[in-house]
């Protein structure tokens, strides 16, 4: 962790480098209140995380074309231009509004688009679905066991899950 | 090696006095603003030394992300948005009640250095500490409980606890968020879960981090291979002091990236087996370091650093990381006596350039700095001068 060279008392979160022709010439280390008043814009953001989503989300701008227009949050009025370039939502109804560009984004950031977790306890004591929930045990229990590097309790539970799909599907299949 | 320190060998003797200077303090600000009391320079839950496998496993953490309903998400919130959503927070955090007594401090009014010190004890975030918003934290009285307000999100509700201990720190969690659930509306939706300013904290908007020190693996050079076991299953692993990928003196955080789609228990299960691993093959390398011709170069290693920390004039905040990392490697594989780790965990600590100013009450420039910090571990490790 190094100070603010200008002001000494801040931490230096920011470097400016003097560049010329191609190369640094010098640098300094300054805080982000420094940085303002030397006409240093800090960057959006450093963190991993927002330069990852940064990525992600310009993986999905070529997809965009086949997808009708997302409008403007109702709840903030975030723009779906500010969505995609700083990642971040605006208000807990933007998870709706943006929710076509969301679940893409969610899927590769979490590799799943559905929470399992816990909910505040009046939706916690929900009783779900029964046949449905054993389904997505078994998968989250084939998962596990793939992580875990143990193939043949991976082998069997894929081979339960497969039976347990045919079960279900040719269940539908007669109603 | 059995040397006797001088005196009356600080470094030994503050092992016993653990914990009580830290619990005995009334809900003064932990930032320090009472600095005639010694508990501002103890180390707070996280770096108590104690708990399961404290002698690899230095701390677990437990973090959730929980937005209000009703409000945009902080980022996003204009000034008189953000001022009421501070005093709707703050006032229903205010209210008897919660298992834990919660001292509120308002980051508004006081100074960089003070927010340097929360940074530096782990209670609050760079970005919390250098945001433009009205901010705050809210403690319990041993530094196990840190709730941010008005960071990223709304509410980043942390628990801490020295040593391997996720079952215990998750159970305090579970309870605490149950009780703030109840009294703060947070935004949810069945499908994601919990709603967070970033999609990366969507759904469980847990992060449970494990900071572990891995000399033995850095000297043996199976770093790499170990953070990987890591990585494959989609964890980070980051240096747990400085910037960027750099792990400074050896410390590592292992924590889970995935928030949506595994529950709570299954990500504890993804980051507590990576961290089985690594602990159990940092043990093993350890073993290695202290066996035939690899024990002399690790002697060699420790008592260098050792020598360092006795005599150096100047030292860097990066190599006073370095070698109180060696010394602590050296006490907890019995190479040194006549240290406490207690001791090297109060330097570690002191040694951060917010603490260091504070403790000897001065601004100080960097090459003053390096001094002075050179000077401090000589005393705290009972070392003479």
């Amino acid at each position: 962790m190094q100070y603010c060279t200008a002001c000494q008392k801040a931490i230096a979160t920011i470097v400016v480098m003097d560049l010329s022709e191609g190369s640094v010439t010098g640098s300094q280390h300054v805080c982000a209140e420094c940085a303002e008043q030397l006409g240093v814009t800090p960057p959006k953001t450093t963190k991993f995380a927002a330069e990852m989503l940064e990525d992600l989300l310009g993986g999905l701008k070529p997809e965009r074309r086949d997808t009708p227009r997302t409008e403007c949050c109702p709840g903030c009025g975030l723009a779906p231009s500010e969505f995609r370039s700083k990642g971040r939502l605006g208000c807990p109804r933007c998870y709706d509004a943006f929710r076509h560009e969301l679940m893409p984004l969610l899927q590769r950031i979490h590799e799943s688009q559905t929470h399992t977790g816990r909910l505040p306890s009046t939706m916690a004591e929900t009783p779900p679905d029964t046949e449905l929930a054993d389904l997505s045990e078994l998968r989250q229990k084939l998962e596990d066991a793939v992580r875990g590097e143990r193939y043949e309790e991976a082998a069997q539970l894929r081979d339960d899950l497969r039976r347990a799909e045919l079960g279900e599907s040719s269940e539908r299949e007669d109603n | 090696m059995g040397k006797q320190r001088g005196g009356s060998g600080r470094g030994r003797d503050r092992s016993g006095g653990s914990g009580g200077s830290g619990s005995s303090g009334d809900a003064g600000s932990p930032g320090g603003r009472d600095s005639g009391g010694d508990r501002n320079f103890r180390p707070g839950a996280w770096l108590e030394g104690t708990g399961p496998e404290n002698d690899i496993a230095i701390c677990t953490r437990v973090r959730l992300a929980r937005n209000l309903q009703g409000f945009a998400f902080a980022p996003s919130l204009d000034d008189t948005e953000s001022e009421r959503l501070y005093s709707f927070i703050t006032e229903r955090l205010a209210k008897p009640g919660l298992p834990e007594h919660l001292s509120i401090h308002d980051l508004e009014p006081i100074e960089e250095l003070e927010r340097s010190m929360l940074v530096e004890r782990h209670l609050i975030s760079r970005e919390l500490a250098s945001s433009e918003r009205h901010t705050g934290v809210a403690v319990d009285d041993n530094e196990s409980v840190a709730i941010m307000i008005n960071e990223e999100d709304h509410l980043r509700i942390q628990v801490f606890g020295s040593g391997l201990q996720p079952e215990q720190i998750w159970a305090r969690m579970e309870r605490l968020d149950d009780l703030l659930m109840q009294r703060l509306p947070m935004a949810w939706s069945e499908e994601f879960g919990f709603l967070t300013s970033c999609p990366t904290n969507t759904g469980t908007g847990l992060r449970l981090s494990v900071m572990l020190h891995l000399p033995g693996l850095v000297w043996s050079e199976e770093i790499d291979k170990a953070t990987n076991v890591a990585q494959k299953i989609s964890l980070a692993v980051r240096g747990l002091y400085g910037e960027g990928s750099r792990a400074l003196g050896d410390f590592y955080q292992v924590s889970n990236q995935i928030t949506l789609g595994r529950n709570e228990s299954q990500i504890q299960g993804d980051v507590m087996l990576a961290v089985g691993r690594i602990v159990q093959w940092e043990r093993e390398v350890r073993e290695a370091l202290l066996r035939g011709a690899a024990r002399v170069r690790t002697l060699d290693r420790v008592h260098r650093a050792l020598g360092t920390l006795e005599r150096a004039q100047i030292l860097t905040s990066e190599e006073a990381l370095g070698c109180l990392s060696a010394l602590r490697f050296g006490i907890h594989t019995q190479l040194v006596e006549g240290f406490s780790i207690d001791a090297v965990n109060q330097a570690l600590l002191l040694s951060q350039p917010a603490h260091l100013q504070r403790y000897t009450h001065q601004t100080l420039q960097p090459e003053e700095r390096d001094q002075r910090r050179a000077q401090l571990l000589r005393e705290l490790l009972g070392c003479s001068p």
